[in-house]
């Protein structure tokens, strides 16, 4: 009984969380699950049993399937520039040089403001006219005409990833810091008196060391970048056609603006299920490769 | 086990003091009801909270707000807002599901249907103030014989066009047919000039101009034929797609670049000298003064190829305040739009929004620019919008429409395609 109390002493402590977590998130995705079944349209709270009708109505919809593409690509691309960016630039910040820490908040900032907000700045950087500021630039170095950055359907697919990747290097080079700095420095020491040079040590310490804080920058650039809505939808939305329409967007577009809410739910299960499995390989891949560099 | 029971009992208690906190209470400082609308002398006895949901913002509001609560000390607000048309739309939307939605709220063109079927709109017919509403304003806002929102607005949009730009580029006056219009596309480029920006996010004025002139003027039932499976979208708008196809994008007179341009740099840029005309309505007309004053600029029609078929303006009537049909308080917020509908209040909301104000027995206040639209095109019954007369679905054709336009705009599809992709989407939306 002892033992008892003094167990539920802790557990109480998680009570609140796991209230406000089953509300917003387990009730909602059970609730989802429900309606996938049937036909409510978002209004009429009385609705029918349709079975799996809307489960057999996702593949064949020419948006979900253009969705799903464009935000694999996204996720894919968006994840692989920004990691590529983001430990350069987490090895330089964590050199010691007057202003250092100027530069980590400079770099930081773009992953404060939110993703709509930073996409309507683009927007204007962006635009496809010749008073575009980028197309202006292009203009006054190279003489270039106008491009399209996000009217035309590879440049906005393009246009898009760049910009997420501007806007999450900061926070994932920081991550990465953070793990930079936990390593400890004796064993550079070590690689510098046996001959090592700088590649040599980031390609021995720094990179295998690394992998923990990879895994972690990789799920949440891949779950985020599966769930993306804000920076294509801001920038383009969705256009030209459904060239960018994203997952998330289909779904609000079906369910929401068409008041198919069972659709919209049996694609969000789906979605859920595709973004489960994906962060689970994922993350079960890079752990393998985490305990093969111990 | 029991330690699971303890967890899961107060697990349940919480959940249900978090949902019961959730329910939407009543703005009630005190209870009672009131059986009159005519000056509701008992009303004033009772201090009452009335909610209110619009898409117009606190500042639009301010005056008739403040004018109705001089009237009726007794009453004040709880204002809410959210801008249109998807954010306000999945708002209210929420709002009513959960059965927390205010007193007041507004029904548009896109969820009229919805907010309608739901039982969620008290019906206003036969309440005196429906007098000062339009009877062209009516059929928007009600079913079945039945009106269940009262509008004291409407609104006509057409080309922007700048004055300066079209004499430069010698063009003495505006264009009447279709093909002058393209004429004067191409004399505007041949001078250096853009002639015209869209960015095609929406069914754009230029669609429902060429609609109209070619199928409306001569069927004035025609959507209702499409719904009801008489015709299709491939009978009637396929023309319509073809001509703005060729004369339009083949000429290069609109881009697909276009498509990436927001409608705060459109306006930019017509304000800023930099584009000869942009579709737009009377919301745009403070930006335009604000950002270039010395910019000489009026509005016109989209000439339709069909002589016979006149020229239209984009338009429909404004949004319509309707009350719950839940509230506690319904002489109050019928109260509310009778004062909307008195003169005092129709100027006061004329004041704050600077709306086309289109009531019976109401001389508004109409900007020279928009003199034609409101005249030729309002008043005279020539403005057309698909979001009104599409009887249902319009939401989801809206959506296929654009996608489509811009496919048609970048050449990945044909007019026939677009038109094709209209019916299946209006046949996946009557076998939902």
């Amino acid at each position: 009984m002892v033992r008892l109390m003094r167990q539920l002493q802790f557990q109480i402590f998680i009570l609140p969380i796991l209230i406000v977590y089953t509300l917003f998130s387990i009730y909602p995705l059970i609730k989802s699950f429900v309606l996938s079944f049937t036909n409510f349209d978002g209004y009429t709270k009385a609705y029918d049993f349709v079975g799996l009708k809307n489960y057999d109505l996702i593949f064949s919809d020419d948006a979900i399937v253009s969705g799903m593409s464009y935000t694999l690509i996204f996720a894919f691309f968006s994840t692989m520039l920004i990691t590529a960016l983001a430990i350069p630039l987490a090895l330089i910040l964590d050199q010691r040089f007057y202003t250092s820490k100027l530069h980590r908040a400079i770099f930081f900032f773009p992953s404060i403001p939110s993703g709509l907000l930073l996409a309507y700045i683009w927007g204007f950087i962006l635009a496809p006219i010749s008073s575009g500021v980028f197309n202006k630039v292009l203009k006054e170095l190279f003489n270039l005409g106008p491009q399209p950055w996000l009217s035309d359907p590879l440049l906005a697919k393009l246009s898009t990833i760049v910009v997420a990747a501007w806007a999450s290097t900061g926070w994932h080079a920081v991550l990465y810091l953070a793990f930079l700095q936990s390593i400890p420095k004796d064993y550079y020491e070590a690689a510098a008196i046996d001959g090592a040079n700088r590649w040599q040590q980031i390609r021995h310490i720094t990179i295998p060391l690394l992998a923990p804080a990879m895994t972690i920058s990789v799920m949440l650039l891949l779950t985020g970048g599966l769930k993306v809505f804000e920076i294509p939808f801001a920038l383009t939305r969705g256009g030209p056609g459904f060239e960018t329409h994203t997952i998330t967007q289909v779904i609000v577009l079906r369910g929401i603006s068409e008041t198919q809410y069972g659709l919209a739910s049996a694609m969000s299960i789906v979605f859920f299920l595709i973004v489960l499995l994906i962060a689970y390989f994922q993350v079960t891949f890079m752990q393998k490769r985490e305990e093969r560099n111990r | 086990m029991k330690k699971f029971l303890w967890f899961g009992s107060a697990l349940l208690l919480c959940l249900s003091m978090v949902l019961t906190a959730c329910r939407g209470g009543n703005n009630a400082e005190s209870s009672g009801s009131v059986n009159n609308t005519e000056g509701s002398k008992e009303s004033s006895d009772k201090k009452v909270k009335l909610s209110i949901l619009s898409w117009n913002n606190e500042k639009e509001m301010t005056p008739v707000m403040e004018a109705f609560t001089k009237k009726y000390p007794n009453i004040s607000f709880d204002f809410q807002t959210a801008p249109p048309v998807k954010d306000y739309i999945a708002k209210l939307q929420t709002m009513l599901l959960s059965d927390s939605a205010t007193d007041i709220f507004i029904i548009a063109a896109e969820n009229r249907n919805e907010v309608i079927d739901g039982g969620y709109a008290l019906d206003i017919t036969d309440q005196p103030f429906m007098s000062a509403m339009v009877d062209g304003n009516k059929p928007m806002l009600s079913k079945n014989g039945k009106t269940y929102a009262f509008t004291q607005t409407g609104w006509a949009g057409g080309l922007f066009y700048n004055k300066e730009l079209f004499e430069k580029a010698g063009i003495a006056e505006i264009p009447n047919t279709w093909d002058e219009f393209i004429q004067d596309c191409l004399k505007l480029k041949a001078a250096g000039i853009i002639p015209l920006y869209d960015n095609m996010q929406d069914v754009t004025t230029i669609h429902n101009s060429l609609f109209a002139n070619l199928q409306l003027s001569k069927d004035k039932d025609i959507d209702a034929k499409i719904f009801a499976g008489e015709t299709t979208f491939s009978n009637t708008w396929t023309e319509v797609f073809k001509i703005w196809k060729k004369d339009l994008i083949d000429n290069k007179i609109l881009t697909p670049d276009m498509i990436g341009l927001s409608g705060d740099q459109i306006v930019n840029e017509f304000a800023l000298g930099n584009v000869a005309m942009f579709p737009g309505g009377p919301w745009n007309i403070n930006t335009l003064e604000q950002t270039n004053p010395d910019l000489k600029f009026d509005m016109m029609p989209v000439p339709g190829p069909d002589p016979s078929g006149g020229n239209y303006f984009a338009g429909a009537p404004g949004v319509g305040f309707a009350v719950n049909a839940k509230t506690k308080y319904k002489d109050e917020a019928l109260l509310f739009l009778q004062f909307l509908a008195s003169p005092e209040g129709l100027k006061d909301f004329e004041t704050g929004t600077g709306a086309l104000i289109t009531a019976n027995g109401y001389e508004g206040k109409v900007h020279p620019a928009m003199m034609n639209a409101y005249k030729n095109g309002l008043m005279a019954g020539k403005v057309y919008l698909p979001m009104v007369s599409w009887p249902r679905h319009q939401e989801a054709l809206r959506s296929q429409f654009v996608v489509s336009m811009q496919d048609l705009a970048v050449g990945k599809v044909k007019p026939e395609e677009v038109t094709q992709a209209l019916d299946k989407k209006f046949k996946e939306m009557e076998n939902k």
